[in-house]
């Protein structure tokens, strides 16, 4: 396919290349104007239909009606998901029945180790706060889940990015699986998954584990063929074998992208920590979604932020392990954990007789001497459970500001102005025309070419026919009217993201102060499932297609503020200086250089906010917007999967197109 | 940074070993002896969870059965029942589950119908009562259809129509076809789930602006908001069906007798522990007692424990032969 592409474009470009856009717009316009003077061209023809849904509902039925009886179960997943599960389960009792202050001592330790004794209070301080609002026992548990998760992520998910990284034909295989596992909904997969591997632990690490192996894959396969030629070249002259090439030369070298990709793990798979409740998980999801249920958003918001806290402490661990090289650092952590192990080496005889790999790990066995008289101390004191009396509950100052919200900021005294208003004003000047727009006035072909136009235009003939075909793909799953109310509601949602989040980057690039205040705020944006604040966003927003697209601003806004703000501060010191030196005024330098060459970034910044928002797509559907969100909650509550399916499918097409479209125009 | 990576796989690692070989004998004394594990499955709401722990607490003292609470999604909960993951959920709204009562019970006989709850659940159209206190016409059907009451229920989403907000996707919903048989003028807002429904009310009800909506009792927010049910035209169970086939309801919802669905293979693995369920059945009183000790701030297996302290002759006839 590549040649095809070269040889067509020799020929046509750069003429042909320039006029396929112009044309296929043209012949759009011509639709329309046929559409809207001669004969409709009606709706997206039912004919063309994939005709998924039967098959896949037939599909599921056979599955719930053999999956007891059918071998293949009983021998196959059941008694690996069994003991899958089992594992799990006695890592959970097993820190559940350490006491507190030992899992704190030893995070503690593992923080100190990697990263120093602010890493270490970190650790602690977030393990406190997870204890502090009553949810400990939750909070283990879902720490299990996630090392687990995390660990079956990595164990499949680095070998297939060392597979990519030395095949292409395996890095193309790959990657629409990994675009598809990415941007696919993880509600459209539950109940299969549920059906295959039971309830419990066992769905929700495969649910997490789909959804958090891309980004292993890609970093681990970015990083090793990011490996220079030279360095590889030098390993084989001095005879190394494939293996001993990867094992000492390449992983080594591609280590810090690969950690990268760890750290981009844990945090996708804690992401899935509400929705694995679903399937019966447990843990801190089961609290959030508890909680909801019966609008308490303050225990809610505890439940949230306590997976927040879990989600530094990973996130930290991980990313000072990536930056453990550092010499300095390093080496004051070494001396401080010495320390400690001298304490240890004096307690216990005959150290140095100790067969060499043991002292070799001696910090090893030293945490482990002190975690054991640690816990002995505390079974002794029967400091087991965290003390309920170290409550720090957010729950009623919680829900009294959401109290106040609701009644004050909803309409702001006489002014007119408020979230009330603001709604009303998206829904009825924004979202409905829009949708208007594209659902009733424009007829479906013209659609096809005009997104076959805006492909050609950005990315060439083949991206232009890609788009073009996307589209029919959309109708033939069956899903043109939600993919159209989709597509809306994203414009929308992105639209504002870029006009909230761009100034803000700028600002944040330009002031150190802004910037160290957003910096926690969008960890916590980030980090906080979505869940929790959509309640207080339907009360402050109302039903409907608004507040979907609120939550999916809140969620898109991080990305695009740190790369709008990177983009700025990489902007080549030396044009700032000479911009200034020939006279621009601060407004100047900022739109005229800094604005222009920090553009590529921005663009990413966009694109990663479009993914972002899609990825909202099933959530906006749980507020009330039509779509193909709705499409897949109603397809599940129905017990109709194929519905969840097309819909899913549909959601990844849209993703896939608008992230090649808007990747191409970044390029150019 | 080698090093550092192997620190961190060496505790993971260690933490995993000593995982398994540290609660291996909590494993075998979890076990209690010859009876099976029960695992009752508890759904997201309150009600579902004391129904739940009444069952686990005689289970558990009564029949000497190691019991297991699981908290799942009530679509999950039929595939769970089906592969026999699990053994009962006690609170299925027939009136939420249709499809899947027609296939999973009845057509592919993978989970039981286990009878009765005893709590009879009732769909309803209800206003806050400060609506009703206002304007009291508006507390009957005949008051919603004046020409002037539907502006009053006007938001952006539905322009000139008064706005009905619907329950989630799954629940048998006929409002559309009530509000057209009757003439009303209101638009359904779908909304795709409990919370955001209650939200959308909680949101009006503080403002105390007028709000027409589809909810259900027994429910915990009763406790909360003061509430009125619009009365809608009745007929009979039968008229109302015949109603459905046409497509012509103009009356209000049949009661919802709410059921219990099993593992169809408990009654034999432990056919004591199937009996009790099997007989499990209380009222909606037993359920409201509960629910306002929750109110008080009690745990709800502190709740269940009460209850159970209190009306033991209740279940006791649970157990007899």
């Amino acid at each position: 396919m590549s040649m095809l592409r070269s040889s067509l474009s020799r020929r046509g470009e750069p003429a042909w290349q320039r006029r396929l856009p112009v044309g296929l717009a043209a012949l759009a316009v011509l639709l329309l104007l046929y559409h809207l003077f001669g004969q409709s061209l009606g709706e997206f023809p039912a004919t063309w239909n994939l005709q998924l849904r039967e098959p896949l509902d037939a599909f599921k039925k056979w599955l719930v009606g053999s999956r007891s009886v059918n071998p293949l179960f009983l021998y196959g997943f059941d008694p690996l998901s069994g003991g899958v599960e089992w594992v799990i389960r006695r890592a959970e009792e097993f820190l559940l029945w350490l006491p507190w202050p030992t899992v704190g001592g030893l995070l503690f330790w593992v923080g100190l180790r990697v990263g120093g004794v602010q890493l270490g209070l970190l650790a602690i301080g977030c393990l406190g706060f997870m204890g502090g609002v009553g949810l400990w026992d939750a909070s283990m548990q879902t720490l299990a889940l996630m090392v687990a998760s995390v660990s079956l992520a990595l164990l499949v998910g680095i070998p297939l990015g060392i597979w990519s990284a030395h095949s292409d034909r395996g890095e193309a295989a790959l990657r629409p699986l990994l675009d598809g596992m990415q941007t696919l909904p993880a509600f459209v997969y539950l109940i299969p998954v549920v059906l295959f591997f039971g309830i419990g632990r066992v769905p929700a690490v495969i649910a997490a584990v789909i959804y958090a192996i891309p980004p292993a894959v890609r970093l681990t396969s970015l990083g090793l063929r990011q490996v220079s030629e030279e360095v590889v070249e030098a390993g084989r002259a001095f005879g190394s074998t494939p293996r001993q090439l990867l094992y000492k030369v390449e992983i080594p070298q591609a280590l810090p992208s690969i950690l990268a990709g760890v750290n981009q793990t844990i945090m996708m798979a804690l992401s899935i920590v509400v929705i694995a409740a679903l399937v019966g998980a447990g843990g801190l999801g089961t609290v959030v979604l508890k909680s909801l249920r019966q609008l308490k958003v303050g225990e809610a918001l505890e439940g949230g932020l306590a997976i927040v806290a879990l989600a530094i402490l990973l996130d930290r661990l991980t990313a000072a392990v990536r930056r453990s090289d550092d010499a300095g650092r390093g080496a004051a952590v070494v001396r401080r954990g010495w320390l400690l192990e001298g304490g240890v080496k004096g307690l216990t005889f005959g150290w140095r007789a100790l067969p060499s790999p043991v002292r070799r790990h001696g910090w090893l066995w030293g945490g482990l001497l002190w975690g054991s008289a640690v816990s002995a101390l505390c079974w002794a004191l029967g400091w087991v459970d965290f003390p309920k009396e170290w409550n720090l509950s957010l729950a009623g100052p919680v829900d009294g500001a959401v109290r106040w919200a609701q009644l004050h900021l909803y309409r702001i005294g006489e002014s007119g102005f408020g979230t009330g208003p603001v709604s009303d004003f998206m829904s009825l000047y924004i979202l409905a025309p829009l949708r208007q727009l594209f659902a009733e006035l424009l007829p479906w072909p013209t659609l096809v070419l005009l997104a076959a136009a805006a492909g050609a235009a950005v990315g060439g003939g083949w991206l232009g026919l890609a788009s073009g075909s996307s589209l029919l793909l959309l109708g033939a799953l069956g899903m043109w009217q939600g993919a159209i109310d989709t597509f809306t509601q994203v414009v929308v949602a992105v639209l504002h993201v870029s006009v909230i989040g761009i100034p803000l980057g700028i600002w944040a690039a330009r002031s150190p102060w802004v910037d160290r205040l957003l910096r926690p705020l969008l960890d916590l944006l980030q980090t906080i499932p979505t869940f929790v604040y959509l309640v207080p966003v339907i009360m402050l927003f109302n039903l409907g297609r608004v507040p979907g697209v609120i939550a999916s601003v809140l969620y898109a806004l991080p990305p695009l503020i740190r790369l709008t703000r990177l983009g700025i501060r990489q902007v080549d010191e030396t044009a700032v200086e000479a911009a200034t030196a020939f006279g621009s005024t601060p407004h100047q330098l900022l739109t005229k250089v800094q604005l222009p060459l920090a553009l590529p970034q921005i663009l990413l910044g966009v694109n990663q906010a479009i993914m972002m928002v899609l990825s909202m797509v099933v959530v906006a559907g749980m507020v009330g917007a039509q779509g193909l969100g709705l499409e897949v909650v109603d397809g599940m509550q129905n017990n109709r999967m194929g519905q969840s399916v097309e819909a899913g499918l549909a959601i990844v097409v849209l993703a896939v197109l608008l992230d090649r479209l808007t990747q191409a125009l970044a390029r150019r | 940074m080698l090093r550092s990576l192997r620190i961190v796989v060496w505790v993971v690692g260690l933490l995993f070993v000593a995982g398994c070989a540290g609660s291996v004998p909590a494993a075998v004394e979890g076990g209690g002896g010859e009876k099976p594990l029960i695992r009752l499955i508890a759904n997201t709401w309150p009600a579902s969870e004391l129904n739940v722990n009444v069952a686990a607490i005689l289970l558990r003292d009564q029949l000497g059965y190691p019991v297991e609470i699981i908290d799942l999604d009530e679509q999950a909960q039929w595939d769970a029942l089906a592969a026999g993951d699990a053994d009962a959920s006690l609170e299925v709204w027939p009136s939420g589950h249709g499809e899947r009562m027609a296939q999973y019970i009845d057509e592919q006989k993978v989970v039981e119908n286990g009878g009765e709850l005893g709590v009879v659940g009732k769909i309803a159209w209800y206003i806050p009562q400060y609506v009703v206190d206002a304007n009291p016409a508006l507390a009957s059907w005949e008051g919603l259809a004046a020409a002037e009451a539907a502006g009053q229920f006007v938001t952006a989403e539905t322009g000139e129509k008064g706005t009905f907000f619907a329950g989630p996707l799954g629940w048998t919903q006929y409002d559309q076809q009530i509000i057209d048989n009757l003439g009303l003028n209101f638009q359904v807002i779908n909304t795709a789930s409990e919370e955001a429904l209650l939200a959308q009310m909680d949101s009006k009800y503080q403002r105390q602006e007028p709000v027409l909506f589809y909810f259900y009792t027994p429910h915990a927010v009763f406790t909360r908001y003061d509430l009125a049910e619009v009365t809608l035209p009745t007929c009979t169970q039968e008229e109302h069906a015949a109603k459905v086939t046409d497509g012509a309801v103009d009356c209000a919802y049949p009661d919802d007798r709410l059921i219990k669905i099993f593992n169809p293979k408990l009654q034999q693995s432990a056919p004591d522990a199937y009996a009790l369920l099997k007989k499990f059945n209380y009222t909606t009183d037993d359920q409201i007692e509960m629910l306002g000790m929750l109110d008080q701030g009690m745990a709800v297996a502190e709740a269940a424990q009460a209850w159970v302290d209190a009306h033991s002759d209740l279940w006791q006839s649970w157990l007899a032969e």
